[in-house]
């Protein structure tokens, strides 16, 4: 303004104005956002103090990091705490239940408490939310999250509970190392698999064809990665269990076959930490688990196979290709006397930019199109062009890895007792039986009333 | 004294016998030393030296790095003050409830009572995770530093109680029935009398409710909050999914323990003598 | 603290030894704070506890009562039998060898040695290590491929185990953990014991000519057993109820091979939310465990009498 070589008149104004919207004919779009930018109220619950609880993971390890500015952008505060996974959901479970949580904002396990938090009335339907102009910053857009991701996040009556923030698909890490030196291609279904890791098993050297969980409860989505090859989900879409059927039977022989014949010794207590460990340690050619362990197996200081890995898509079944998918959503709670500023906190640890910083940071999928297909990504990250092609692949054919049903833990623990037994020898068909009969009234029981 | 050889100081001992005696005292103390020599090992090196097989044992060189990752990527300090409060509350509302009890049950010869006392310790401590949460949710308790210290109550009553029994049964009455006579009250007998003849037994007792009590770790996973966290339990969170690398957690369950274990080495003494005068003598 | 400052007003002037005898001291009143503490922390979680386990609770609905049901279906339930056969079976190694080792470490350590003062406190830490953070680097150790316990076996040429990676090997390997915790308490008993024993019987039956064993077996253990009664007490209590070490470890796999009762409960009531059954397993739980430490305590009285 206090330029001297350039004083506007107002005639100078009015001229530059009818460029501008000459402009704005072309790039509508760019002028709106701008105009969003600038209308938008985001001060408007300046001084509130929001609790959030988050899940340990590197994907909270961002959205603490971007506090700072969401609080220089709104003037709230806020309290977050990161508790691992399998305490976050006791916690949220109790205090829920209780009534009164201590938290405005949490992170919710998808694929684990999605139908608990809709029976237990936990989390406020955000659909009032994104239509409220005055509440929803125009640049938002809701309509980026991918279709898959936003299913996945609607409860069943249409109900928005949860922004999906973070999706994670199964894939297959593998040692393209170890792949070349016994000429061995990545396989494309999942009996090539099985040949591919008897051809790469090799306990004399104390490597193993292939890993993958073999603790009870964690092991489930392995089988149910094969069985979505069969076209087939453990819970069929009219409730009933599929979990004994000639496919899952057939899954799970591919699950014994692999963990038992070339998995390493003790696979069958293992979770995804030993798994990474044994792979990370050039111990194992393949690895069969979540999408986000890209960034430790390329941190130099802990693996023994940078640059070596390989990301590989799920190989496709006998009757179908499917990724088994998860995910993460961040919900407000219906009991919180915050909501609005609770409101404001998601939208901005979910919008564009900070979905994408995501990405790049090889912290996982995140649940925006917009990032998804963001070329940036790839080209500035350190992971390998594979790794985003395969994410973008696996978002293609994403289908649930864990039935939608209100006991999932209930579940995935007696399936999963049953799977490990089969590692110590037992009957495929006789557990699955076996697990069957006992879940059937737990399931039953769940959908009562 | 406790020193007095007892299986016959006439015999002379062979050379067999002590090399038999040796070796057996080697036996029994290795594991300790494997463990904890492991664990410092596991701690002072990287994450390739951590995973690589044969194992390396000495660190070459050592690295600091896993604690400076503790540190940075927790809220190390807090924990340990929030210990240090939970713990240190409990303990000393438990000497001063559990000191007179244990004098009062020890003089009425009323085991019953003590028995009902040990039920606190006989219960699961699983099952009063989530009746105290709605507890201490009606009472607005939950997450603060008070709830975890009535909680921890359960560890360091039941221990102050027994071990003060088996003290007090040691000392003689004479005494005090002297000063009764004298036209002592009770509780004169108790403070000036009995108490501080009882002094070393508060000591051991203070000292094992101490490292029990800073031990636990399932009341502060339920009850506890983002600011009342204690050691143990923010430890077991610094288990990551997706991250887990055994240095930092190795140096991360050193620095928890390391409080007790000094504590150990520097009363030692007292805990051995304090034991051995009769704190857990039949009562 | 008050009330129990002055529990009396009576004894005011001489009186002889013999009529305060008489008039009954009201001890009973020291242990009342203590009491009321320790009852106001445990009784609601009981009440509720008794009264959950006749109901039954859904997410977002409301309680059932529904009489013994809960208790009816845990005894039909396999996995709740095997995991009470399951603690039994851990209690029994858990008691059992700390106990053997502990009584053996107390005569070690009853002797003068050089530098006894240091291995004792060597032998001592374990008890005091925070077991949260000594099970996680146990897990390490009994890494079947990394770990350093496989190691060490091959130096001495032994196969290498897979610890708690498989059923078979599971039970044992968190016994041996729980050992190496509890071993020193029983020492340090033990210990007490050894420390409190007269010497005359030792000089008579030393003139008569007797060896170290029959000395042992007939004048120490004899004398120690009270004292090895309250290890035992004690050891039964914690070995039942251990779960930071199981849980921290192998959360009760592989499969169901380490599943106790206790870690039975915590998947009942925290994983799966059944809070009505979970309850009826609390108070199952409680009943065996109170029952085994009055038959201890029980025993010990006749082993006293006997002595």
């Amino acid at each position: 303004m206090t330029n001297p070589i350039w004083r506007p008149s107002r005639r100078d104004f009015a001229r530059s104005a009818t460029a501008l919207g000459a402009a704005g004919l072309f790039a509508p779009a760019l002028i709106r956002e701008a105009n969003a930018q600038s209308t938008f109220n985001w001060k408007r619950f300046d001084g509130a103090k929001i609790d959030v609880m988050l899940v340990k993971n590197p994907r909270s390890d961002l959205l603490q990091a971007h506090e700072k500015e969401f609080t220089a952008l709104t003037g709230i505060q806020v309290s977050s705490e990161q508790i691992p996974e399998q305490q976050q959901r006791q916690k949220a479970m109790i205090e829920f239940s209780s009534g009164r949580p201590s938290f405005d904002v949490t992170m919710l396990a998808l694929h684990v408490q999605k139908r608990l938090a809709a029976k237990g009335k936990w989390l406020e339907d955000l659909r009032p939310y994104l239509a409220d102009a005055s509440l929803t910053s125009p640049d938002f857009d809701y309509a980026d999250f991918a279709a898959g991701a936003v299913g996945f996040g609607k409860q069943a009556d249409g109900a928005v509970d949860t922004l999906p923030h973070f999706i994670d698909f199964w894939m297959l890490y593998y040692n393209k190392e170890m792949f070349a030196q016994k000429g061995v291609e990545y396989p494309k279904s999942i009996d090539e698999m099985v040949t591919a890791a008897q051809k790469l098993n090799d306990p004399s050297k104390g490597i193993a064809g292939f890993v993958s969980r073999g603790l009870k409860n964690a092991n489930v989505p392995v089988w149910t990665a094969y069985l979505l090859g069969q076209g087939m989900e453990t819970v069929s879409t009219t409730g009933q269990l599929q979990t004994d059927g000639p496919e899952a039977i057939w899954a799970g022989e591919i699950y014994k076959r692999l963990n038992r014949d070339f998995a390493p010794p003790g696979t069958i207590g293992f979770n995804w930490n030993e798994c990474q460990t044994t792979f990370m340690q050039g111990r194992a050619a393949m690895w069969l688990d979540g999408i986000g362990f890209a960034t430790p197996l390329e941190d130099p200081s802990r693996s023994r196979i940078v640059g070596k890995v390989g990301y590989g898509v799920m190989p496709a079944g006998p009757k179908a290709h499917h990724a088994g998918l998860f995910g993460d959503g961040l919900g407000i709670t219906r009991s919180s006397t915050k909501k609005q500023a609770a409101w404001l906190y998601m939208q901005f640890m979910c919008n564009k930019g900070n979905q994408l910083a995501m990405l790049k940071a090889g912290a996982g999928a995140p649940g925006r199109s917009s990032a998804l297909s963001n070329p940036e990504a790839a080209t500035g990250s350190r992971f390998s062009k594979e790794y985003f092609e395969c994410l973008a692949t696996s978002g293609r054919i994403a289908r649930a890895g864990l039935p939608q049903i209100i006991p999932v833990t209930e579940f995935r623990d007696t399936f999963g007792v049953a799977l490990t037994n089969t590692l110590s020898g037992a009957d495929v068909a006789t557990e699955l039986k076996k697990a069957t009969e006992v879940f059937k009234p737990v399931l039953e029981k769940s959908e009562l009333g | 004294m406790a020193g007095i050889e007892r299986s016959s100081p006439v015999r002379r001992r062979t050379l067999a016998g002590s090399a038999g005696f040796a070796l057996s005292l080697f036996m029994l103390v290795s594991p300790a030393v494997l463990v904890f020599l492991w664990m410092i090992s596991l701690s002072l090196k990287n994450e390739l030296d951590n995973t690589s097989f044969p194992p390396v044992f000495v660190p070459n060189p050592p690295t600091f790095e896993n604690f400076i990752d503790v540190f940075a990527k927790n809220n190390f300090l807090l924990y340990f003050w929030n210990s240090v409060l939970v713990t240190g509350g409990a303990v000393l509302i438990g000497l001063l409830v559990g000191v007179p009890a244990g004098y009062g049950i020890a003089r009425a010869k009323a085991a019953k009572t003590a028995v009902l006392i040990l039920i606190a310790r006989m219960t699961p401590a699983l099952s009063y995770l989530i009746p105290l949460f709605l507890l201490f949710q009606w009472m607005g308790l939950v997450g603060t530093i008070t709830a975890l210290i009535i909680t921890h109550l359960v560890i360091t009553i039941p221990i102050i109680v027994w071990i003060m029994i088996g003290y007090f049964e040691g000392i003689p009455q004479e005494l005090e029935d002297a000063a009764y006579v004298d036209g002592a009250t009770l509780w004169q007998s108790f403070r000036y009398i009995a108490m501080p003849l009882a002094r070393p037994g508060m000591v051991v007792a203070a000292i094992l409710a101490f490292i029990f009590s800073w031990n636990n770790f399932v009341f502060s996973i339920v009850l506890g909050g983002k600011n009342s966290r204690t050691l143990p339990s923010a430890v077991y969170n610094s288990l990551t999914f997706e991250q887990i690398s055994w240095g930092p957690l190795a140096a991360a369950a050193l620095l928890v323990t390391l409080p007790v274990l000094v504590l150990t080495v520097v009363a030692q003494r007292e805990i051995v003598a304090g034991l051995s005068a009769g704190g857990l003598k039949d009562g | 603290m008050t009330a129990v400052a002055s529990p009396h007003a009576e004894a005011a002037g001489p009186a002889t030894v013999k009529q305060v005898r008489l008039k009954p001291r009201r001890y009973w009143l020291f242990a009342v704070p203590a009491l009321v503490l320790i009852a106001a922390v445990i009784v609601f979680p009981w009440l509720f506890t008794v009264f959950m386990s006749l109901n039954d609770w859904k997410v977002g609905g409301g309680i059932d009562f529904v009489w013994l049901q809960n208790y009816t279906r845990l005894f039909a339930d396999d996995r709740f039998l095997e995991s009470i056969w399951r603690t039994f079976f851990f209690t029994v190694m858990a008691v059992a060898l700390p106990i053997l080792l502990g009584v053996a470490a107390a005569l070690v350590f009853h002797r003068e040695f050089p530098w006894r003062g240091l291995l004792r406190t060597i032998f001592v830490m374990p008890m005091m290590a925070t077991p949260v953070a000594v099970a996680l680097v146990w897990t390490m150790m009994f890494h079947p491929q990394l770990g350093v316990l496989n190691y060490l076996l091959s130096l001495f040429g032994l196969p290498p185990s897979l610890w708690v990676y498989s059923p078979n090997t599971v039970i044992p390997t968190l016994v041996l953990v729980e050992v190496w915790h509890w071993t020193p308490l029983v020492m340090l008993i033990v210990l007490g014991g050894l420390a409190g024993l007269p010497q005359d019987p030792y000089d008579s039956a030393t003139i008569d000519g007797a060896t170290d064993w029959q000395m042992f077996r007939y004048i120490t253990l004899p004398l120690l057993l009270p004292y090895i009664m309250i290890a035992l007490v004690i050891r039964t209590i914690d070995a039942l109820k251990v779960f930071d070490t199981i849980f921290v470890i192998t959360q009760g796999g592989p499969g169901t091979a380490s599943e106790t009762l206790n870690i039975f409960l915590y998947l009942q009531a925290f994983q799966f939310y059944n809070l009505g059954y979970a309850s009826a397993v609390v108070v199952i739980f409680f009943i065996i465990i109170v029952a085994l430490s009055l038959l201890l305590l029980y025993v010990r009285q006749r082993t006293k009498w006997n002595a």
